[in-house]
């Protein structure tokens, strides 16, 4: 019990930021329909531009993060412009656009910060929590503190605000949505800079979880997709249950088959995916014919 | 043709003759080009040909070489069993990864395939028997009787010969009716399994072709190299494939071929930089995907519809092409007449639920054989909803579908479509990316998805096959009058056409029963004319007829029996004329007596006329 709860607890930091990285996936994907594969490179480089200045510029932890997020908030206005004529038309196209912008974002963070990672110290210097003999660090409860914050930002963000409602439109129906007056591409822009910026939260707090490297990013969006594929694709609740139940499911593949994890991780995944294709909040939607 | 025949020469001549330009390290270089571009066939075959994304088949390519790898170092097979048994491995995943295509498609399955090639690099850098990150060394190299093929040179010609007979076969494959059906099932999969592809079976054999170009590109990698390691097998590499493939051009072969050169000669020539060379293809991928979503394989043409923007190149043909007149169907005799004792459809007590929205209810209705029933109700009344249950597009929720006699409740769309039920679909679901020609061919294949066993060794078969359904084609296309437009693809031709066309291809199914979903919608009054013609000879020739229409003139000419729908009931059913003056039918189309004066006037003019 004791082993099976720490294993618990030690999967559900890494799942909070496979929370928020899936949060960035759903939150573009609801808006504009669009899978966004560059997604994990944005959290990589974001996890970079936040440690260069925590550790080279020696700013506060906050302050190197807010940097961060507005430098990926800005490549996310950017992807999503050059891939602007593809809206909406051919979804496997833009895909694909994605994965290229992927490419070219990890050859630039090899070129800026070099091919070997770096190891990133935590920021809250406090030894871990006893809590009847479990073992909590107190970073860890940092990031799902974060991580629990944001979530509830984002979905306020979209039930109480106009310009969230505005952007709920733009997913339902965006002919529709172009006719009552919403500017459509405004509309992705937004949705684009703050999937990045979720990215930016989510690498600049996996940085002291993990070693900051230029492949990380592959890993991290692949099993940040992954959960949102199974909390339901597009769904808030959704990517938050599927994100720390990805990190709960690695967490214990480490446990029992350590180097296999990678392996038992994604064939587990596949086998879910299979079963309930939609996810848990997925929706079904009706084939027109 | 001639040219072509001429270019090929001088192309295999080039081939041939390269070796002598090389010395023995662009030699090796070339040996890995082939290689990739026997890699990027399998890509193509499997995504761009039938649209399903593929991003294992790095896995594929690394299963093969592993498993040549383990077979003949600690197995101690001969190179060529080894060989051949590693591609049986890489064919058995490839299903195995096909898989869950059954059920997701898209970035949902590309998820995954890449979630499945994840799963391989992590169990060969770990298992013991893969030899970890260090990998397998000393392969020993194919034994040839007379060749050393541990020479890099003969190697090369080895790898040419493999090239040339794939690529040939893959060519075969796409231009034959497996990979037009592949096409078509990429294009539109529902309108797909509507004309009897069986679409599962079609996206697992999309897979087995992609592990087979994987797989043999695996065992020759292990057999050139002689070493086989993690690395190869990245999710780097996976994505480079993926830009060979999108530059190139996916859905043309040669394309997929031209991008792996390409691409491979651009890493080549920056090896030194590798970063530069990977932010290269990176932006290359994206201005592809933005400004010629074709790829290289597609500029020709796009630059020839530039230039005939621009008022250059030739002028257009001679002759404007030109819609023919429909030639009747001989009329079937009383004979061929089907047995008249079972009703052709018969539905009974059918209910579609949406969850909670309910689109049908309790509904039973009987048309017998050659029949013309027409189908009329206010928008939202549940009438394509029908059409989707009978086709197999829905499992009702409850009620049972009947079909002569034979319960046929929630079969699959293609299997309906092999039991004889054909439709055409309110909004047109014809092939874009096929020509007229090809979306009547698909229809009129009617092997099924396994007979491609051929393929593997009877060819000439499959030709004779592909030949006699082109004289069929041709035969459908010149009773519906589009000889004229066979080469040209349905987008370019005006709306009414396409609405024939897609009767023609409902038609060469040679179905029992024909499902037409509001054919005239868009059509003017030549063309109602023209429609109603076709349907009354398609009825003659022995086809039993359901048409949703909401053109009250034409189904009152055309229809024996009319049911009614509104609110997913039936509420009236009998003759045309029987049918318009019943008070429940003038109700539902123009609301209830107290609230008639709320309802326009031409609201009134569209329930008569």
């Amino acid at each position: 019990m004791q082993v099976f709860l720490q294993t618990v607890i030690g999967g559900a930091s890494l799942g909070a930021i496979y929370a928020l990285v899936a949060l960035g996936f759903s939150l573009v994907y609801r808006t504009m329909g669009l899978v966004n594969f560059s997604h994990g490179n944005v959290v990589m480089i974001g996890a970079y531009i936040a440690s260069t200045f925590y550790l080279s510029a020696k700013l506060p932890f906050a302050l190197a993060m807010l940097i961060a997020l507005a430098v990926t908030g800005a490549i996310g206005i950017i992807i999503e412009r050059v891939l602007r004529p593809l809206e909406n038309k051919d979804f496997d196209l833009m895909l694909i656009g994605t994965i290229g912008f992927g490419i070219v974002l990890e050859a630039l963070a090899i070129r800026i910060w070099g091919a070997t990672g770096r190891a990133v110290p935590s920021p809250v210097p406090a030894p871990p929590l006893d809590l009847f003999g479990l073992r909590i660090r107190t970073y860890d409860l940092l990031v799902l503190g974060i991580a629990a914050a944001a979530s509830l930002l984002l979905i306020v963000f979209l039930q109480r605000t106009k310009r969230g409602a505005a952007m709920q439109a733009v997913a339902m129906d965006h002919e529709a949505a172009t006719a009552v007056g919403i500017h459509v591409g405004r509309s992705n822009a937004i949705a684009f800079m703050f999937g990045a910026a979720l990215a930016a939260l989510a690498g600049g707090l996996v940085g002291p979880l993990l070693y900051v490297s230029p492949s990380m990013g592959g890993t991290l969006g692949i099993k940040g997709f992954a959960a949102a594929i199974l909390g339901g694709f597009g769904s808030v609740p959704g990517a938050i249950v599927g994100g720390l139940a990805i990190g709960v499911l690695d967490s214990f593949a480490t446990g029992h088959f350590q180097g296999y994890s990678e392996l038992v991780t994604f064939l587990v995944f596949t086998v879910l995916i299979m079963i309930r294709p939609l996810g848990i909040f997925g929706e079904r939607t009706v084939n027109r014919a | 043709m001639r040219y072509r025949i001429g270019g090929l020469a001088a192309l295999a001549m080039a081939a041939w003759y390269l070796p002598y330009q090389l010395d023995s390290y662009l030699i090796h270089v070339a040996n890995v080009i082939i290689l990739f571009a026997l890699l990027a066939i399998g890509l193509g075959l499997t995504m761009g040909v039938a649209g399903q994304i593929n991003l294992a088949q790095v896995a594929f390519f690394g299963v093969a070489a592993y498993a040549t790898a383990i077979l003949t170092t600690r197995a101690g097979l001969g190179f060529w069993t080894a060989g051949l048994v590693s591609l049986l491995i890489a064919m058995a995943i490839g299903l195995l990864v096909g898989t869950p295509a059954l059920r997701m498609q898209s970035h949902y399955l590309g998820i995954v395939t890449l979630g499945l090639a994840l799963a391989f690099t992590n169990w060969v850098t770990n298992s013991q028997i893969a030899g970890g990150a260090e990998g397998i060394t000393a392969i020993p190299a194919p034994a040839f009787p007379g060749v050393d093929l541990s020479n890099e040179y003969f190697f090369y010609y080895l790898e040419l010969i493999v090239f040339a007979l794939t690529m040939a076969f893959a060519l075969f494959v796409v231009r034959t009716p497996l990979g037009r059906r592949m096409r078509a099932m990429r294009d539109d999969s529902l309108a797909a399994g509507a004309v009897g592809v069986e679409v599962p079976m079609l996206r697992m054999t999309a897979f087995l072709l992609g592990s087979i170009y994987g797989g043999i590109a695996g065992v020759l990698y292990a057999g050139l190299i002689r070493y086989v390691a993690p690395e190869t097998f990245s999710i780097a590499n996976m994505f480079l494939l993926l830009a060979m493939v999108i530059i190139g051009g996916r859905q043309s072969l040669v394309g997929c071929v031209v991008g792996a050169i390409v691409l491979m000669l651009l890493r080549e020539a920056l090896i030194d930089y590798p970063t530069y060379a990977q932010v290269a293809y990176g932006s290359v991928v994206v201005l592809i995907v933005v400004f010629a979503p074709a790829g290289l394989a597609g500029i020709p043409r796009q630059a020839v519809r530039l230039a005939r923007r621009l008022g250059l190149g030739p002028a257009g043909a001679a002759r404007t092409p030109r819609l023919g007149p429909f030639q009747p169907y001989p009329s079937a005799g009383a004979a061929e007449a089907v047995d008249a004792e079972k009703p052709m459809l018969e539905l009974d007590g059918i209910t579609m639920n949406f969850r909670g929205l309910i689109a049908l209810r309790d509904v039973s209705m009987t048309v017998d054989p050659g029949e013309i029933r027409g189908i009329v109700g206010p928008n939202g009344s549940g009438k394509t909803t029908l059409f989707n249950v009978v086709s197999g597009l829905y499992r009702p929720s409850a009620g049972r579908v009947t079909l002569s006699g034979v319960t046929v409740t929630a079969a699959r769309p293609y299997r309906l479509a092999q039991a004889g039920v054909a439709r055409t679909f309110q909004n047109l679901r014809l092939f874009p990316a096929l020509t007229v020609r090809e979306n009547v061919l698909v229809a009129l294949d009617r092997t099924r998805v396994w007979s491609s066993w051929r393929y593997a060794v009877w060819q000439l078969g499959v030709w004779r096959h592909e030949r006699t359904l082109r004289d069929e084609a041709d035969e459908v296309l010149a009773r519906f009058g589009l000889s004229d437009f066979a080469d040209v693809t349905p987008g370019a031709l005006p709306y009414g056409t396409q609405r024939r066309v897609e009767i023609a291809r409902a038609m060469a199914r040679r179905p029992r029963l024909l499902l037409l979903d509001e054919p005239a919608a868009g059509l003017n009054g030549e063309e109602v004319r023209q429609l109603s013609e076709i349907v009354r000879s398609i009825r003659a020739s022995g086809v039993t007829v359901v048409v949703i229409e909401h053109n009250m003139a034409l189904v009152m000419s055309l229809c024996d029996r009319v049911t009614v729908f509104a609110s997913g009931q039936i509420i009236a059913d009998g003759a045309p004329t029987e049918v318009a003056r019943a008070p429940q039918v003038i109700e539902a189309y123009l609301g209830d007596s107290a609230m008639s004066e709320d309802v326009p006037q031409t609201a009134t003019a569209e329930g008569t006329r």
